[in-house]
C-alpha cells in the first residue's frame, strides 16, 4: 500500500536559518495525520513544500506518488489544501465560486452537498467579501473539498474561531475523515490534535521531537498520576496515610500534590483515610498527565510557548 | 479500502488524452473570462475607477468644448482630436492601471496562492484575466465612440477604422502586458494606486490626450518616447477626413516595440509570482 505522503530527512534553509533540520514520516492513506508545534516550529514550512509551494533545500517528498516540486496537474488534481490565510475573489458569490474552482477539477463534488456540509445555505447568494471570519473558512473548506480530493491539507483549520465553530469544523473534519479521505492537519492547539488525529508528531525548531497516537504521546501513558487535593486546617501531608510503593508526596496543606503510577490504589487509600476520619478533602482532583504536560515537555525552549488562553481551557 | 477509492478515483482522472486536454483548456479559459468579467462589473469601486472615468471625461470635455478647433492639427473640430485622446486614454487606464491594481491584490491578497493549488494551469488563468480585460476595453471603445458620435457630432471616417482597430489592438497588448509586468513592484495594492496615478497622470498630460501639445519641445519628445501619445495618433485618422485604411507607420511601430518589451517583461513577472523560493 503506497503511503499517502512520504518525506524523507527534508531539509530547508533560508540562509543561515535552517527552518527543517531533517524531518522524516509517513501518512498512510485514510489516516489522519497532525502536526503540531509551536508558532516557529517549521510546521507552515513543512505543509508549503507539501503543496508544492516551497522548494525543499534537500530530501525527498512524495505526495500521491508525486513529486510535488514538479507542481503537475495530476497531483493538484488529488489535493485539497485550506491554507492559513488565503484571499478569494471577493466580488463573486459562494455559489459562484464552488462552481468556478469546481470546474479546475476533471471530477468535482456537487456545489449543493458542499454547501450543506459546510452550513452556507443561507449564504449562498452571498459576496464573498460580504462573509464573517468563520465564514469565509468554511468556504476555504468547501473549496478545498470541491475536487474530491484523495488528500486534505488543513493547516491551523480553526485559527481564530470561537469555540462553537470549532466544535462544528472538528466535526466536519471527522465526517472527512468517514470518507476514506486522508488528512494532513497543522496545529498548535492540543485540544484539537487530541480530537481529530489518528498519529500526531510533535514538532520543534525544525525537528520532529515525538510522534505516536495522542494517547501514546511521549510515553505518555507510563507517566504518573497525580492527584491533587486540599487538606482542613490541623491536618498536615505528613499525616497522610501510607501510599502505594514510589508514590512522591509534594506541596502543603493548602494544595497537596501526590504522584504516583498507582492512581487507583493510592485514590482508595486516600479516600478511604479521609472517610474514616470525617475530614473533606476540598478540590479532590485525579489526572493522568494531559498531552500538554506532554507537549509542553517535549518543546519546552523551543521558541515561544503555544497560546495560554487555549492551554487555559484544558485544565 | 481507502486507497481502492483513490486509486480507482486516480486512473478515471488521468484518462484524458491530449485532444480532449486542449478543448477541456479552451472552455475553461472561456469560463474564467466570464467569472472575471462578472467579478468586474460587480465590484463598483473598479469598474468606475477604471471604466467610469474616461465616459465622464469625455462627457464633460465634450461638453465644454463644444464648437472649438483645433488650429495646430488641421483645424478639426476638438471632439475629433478628442475622442482618439480618450479612447487612448480609456486603454491605459482599463489595461495598465486597472490590471497592475488587480494583479498586486490578487498577490497580496494570496488568491494567486490558492490558485497555485488548484489543478487550473496558471497561464489559462492569467490569460482569463487579459482576455476579460480585452472585453472591457472594446466595450469601452465603442461606447467612448458612441457618446462621442451621437452627442457630440464626431464624424468617423470609416474607411480608416482599420487603423484605428489594430492601433487599440497593439496598444491594448502594450497597456495590459505592461500592467502585469509593474505589479510586481507593488507589494502593497494600497501604496500601488498613488505611484501608478503618479506615472498614468503625467503621461496623459503630455500625451495629446485632453489638449494638443506642441511645447516645450523637451516634453513633447517624451510623450512621443511613450505608448499613449502613439495610440491616441494612431486611432487619429479614423476621425479625419483624410484617405487610405489610417494605418500610422511610425506609430504602429513604436507600439510594437513597446508591446513586445511589455509581453517579455510580464513573463518575466509570470515566473516570478509562480516561482517557488
Amino acid at each position: 500500500m503506497q503511503p499517502a505522503i512520504e518525506v524523507n530527512d527534508l531539509r530547508k534553509s533560508y540562509g543561515e536559518t535552517e527552518a527543517l533540520r531533517g524531518v522524516s514520516f509517513e501518512v498512510a492513506p485514510g489516516e489522519v495525520f497532525c502536526m503540531l508545534g509551536p508558532n516557529g516550529a517549521g510546521k507552515t514550512t513543512c505543509t508549503e513544500i507539501l503543496e508544492g509551494h516551497r522548494l525543499a533545500s534537500s530530501g525527498t517528498v512524495r505526495v500521491l506518488g508525486h513529486d510535488p516540486a514538479r507542481n503537475d496537474r495530476g497531483m493538484r488534481e488529488r489535493i485539497g489544501v485550506v491554507l492559513q490565510s488565503c484571499g478569494i475573489q471577493e466580488d463573486l458569490t459562494v455559489d459562484e465560486l464552488i462552481e468556478m474552482y469546481g470546474r479546475y477539477y476533471t471530477r468535482s463534488r456537487p456545489a449543493q452537498e458542499l454547501i450543506e456540509l459546510v452550513e452556507l445555505d443561507a449564504k449562498r447568494d452571498a459576496r464573498a467579501g460580504s462573509l464573517s471570519g468563520g465564514q469565509r473558512r468554511r468556504l476555504d473548506l468547501a473549496l478545498a473539498l470541491v475536487g474530491d480530493p484523495d488528500l486534505l491539507f488543513l493547516d491551523e483549520p480553526t485559527t481564530g474561531f470561537d469555540p462553537h465553530a470549532r466544535r462544528q469544523a472538528w466535526s466536519t473534519i471527522r465526517s472527512l475523515c468517514s470518507l476514506g479521505k486522508t488528512v494532513f492537519l497543522t496545529t498548535h492547539f492540543m485540544d484539537e490534535a487530541q480530537h481529530l488525529a489518528d498519529r500526531v508528531a510533535v514538532m520543534a525548531a525544525g525537528r520532529i521531537v515525538a510522534s505516536g497516537p495522542p494517547q501514546e504521546l511521549g510515553g505518555r501513558e507510563e507517566l504518573p498520576t497525580e492527584i491533587r487535593f486540599a487538606l482542613p486546617e490541623g491536618v498536615e501531608p505528613a499525616d497522610l496515610p501510607s501510599l502505594p510503593a514510589g508514590a512522591e508526596v509534594a506541596g502543603d496543606r493548602e494544595g497537596v500534590l501526590v504522584r504516583t503510577s498507582e492512581g487507583m490504589q493510592a485514590t482508595h487509600a486516600l479516600t478511604g483515610w479521609a472517610l474514616e476520619r470525617g475530614l473533606e478533602l476540598r478540590g479532590f482532583s485525579v489526572a493522568q498527565p494531559t498531552l500538554e504536560d506532554v507537549y509542553l515537555s517535549l518543546t519546552a525552549g523551543d521558541g515561544p510557548a503555544p497560546d495560554s488562553t487555549h492551554l487555559e481551557a484544558l485544565r | 479500502m481507502s486507497t481502492g477509492i483513490g486509486e480507482q478515483a486516480h486512473s478515471e482522472r488521468a484518462a484524458i488524452g491530449p485532444p480532449q486536454v486542449f478543448s477541456r483548456n479552451l472552455s475553461l479559459l472561456a469560463w474564467q473570462v466570464l467569472y472575471e468579467q462578472r467579478a468586474f462589473w460587480r465590484n463598483r469601486r473598479r469598474a468606475l475607477a477604471s471604466f467610469a472615468f474616461p465616459l465622464m471625461f469625455l462627457l464633460i470635455f465634450g461638453a465644454i468644448t463644444q464648437g472649438a478647433k483645433v488650429k495646430g492639427d488641421g483645424n478639426i473640430a476638438y471632439i475629433n482630436f478628442y475622442v482618439p485622446g480618450i479612447i487612448a486614454y480609456a486603454v491605459m487606464v482599463i489595461g495598465f492601471t486597472n490590471t497592475a491594481m488587480s494583479i498586486a491584490l490578487l498577490r497580496s491578497e494570496g488568491v494567486l496562492k490558492r490558485m497555485r493549488t488548484t489543478p487550473m494551469p496558471w497561464a489559462l488563468y492569467l490569460g482569463g484575466i487579459v482576455l476579460s480585460t480585452v472585453i472591457t476595453i472594446a466595450v469601452a471603445c465603442v461606447l467612448l465612440l458612441a457618446i462621442g458620435v451621437i452627442f457630440y457630432k464626431a464624424s468617423v471616417n470609416g474607411a480608416a477604422v482599420p487603423g484605428l482597430i489594430v492601433t487599440v489592438a497593439i496598444g491594448t497588448v502594450c497597456f495590459t502586458s505592461l500592467g502585469i509586468a509593474v505589479s510586481r513592484f507593488i507589494p502593497k495594492p494600497d501604496s500601488g494606486m498613488p505611484v501608478l496615478m503618479l506615472i498614468v497622470l503625467p503621461l496623459s498630460f503630455i500625451s495629446n490626450v485632453f489638449f494638443p501639445i506642441y511645447k516645450p519641445q523637451a516634453l513633447v519628445e517624451i510623450g512621443k518616447f511613450f505608448p499613449l501619445r502613439r495610440v491616441a495618433e494612431g486611432i487619429g485618422p479614423a476621425f479625419k477626413q483624410t484617405q487610405g485604411s489610417g494605418f500610422v507607420g511610425h506609430d504602429l511601430v513604436t507600439l510594437a516595440i513597446w508591446a513586445a518589451v511589455g509581453c517579455w517583461l510580464m513573463v518575466r513577472t509570470m515566473r516570478m509570482l509562480s516561482a517557488k523560493d
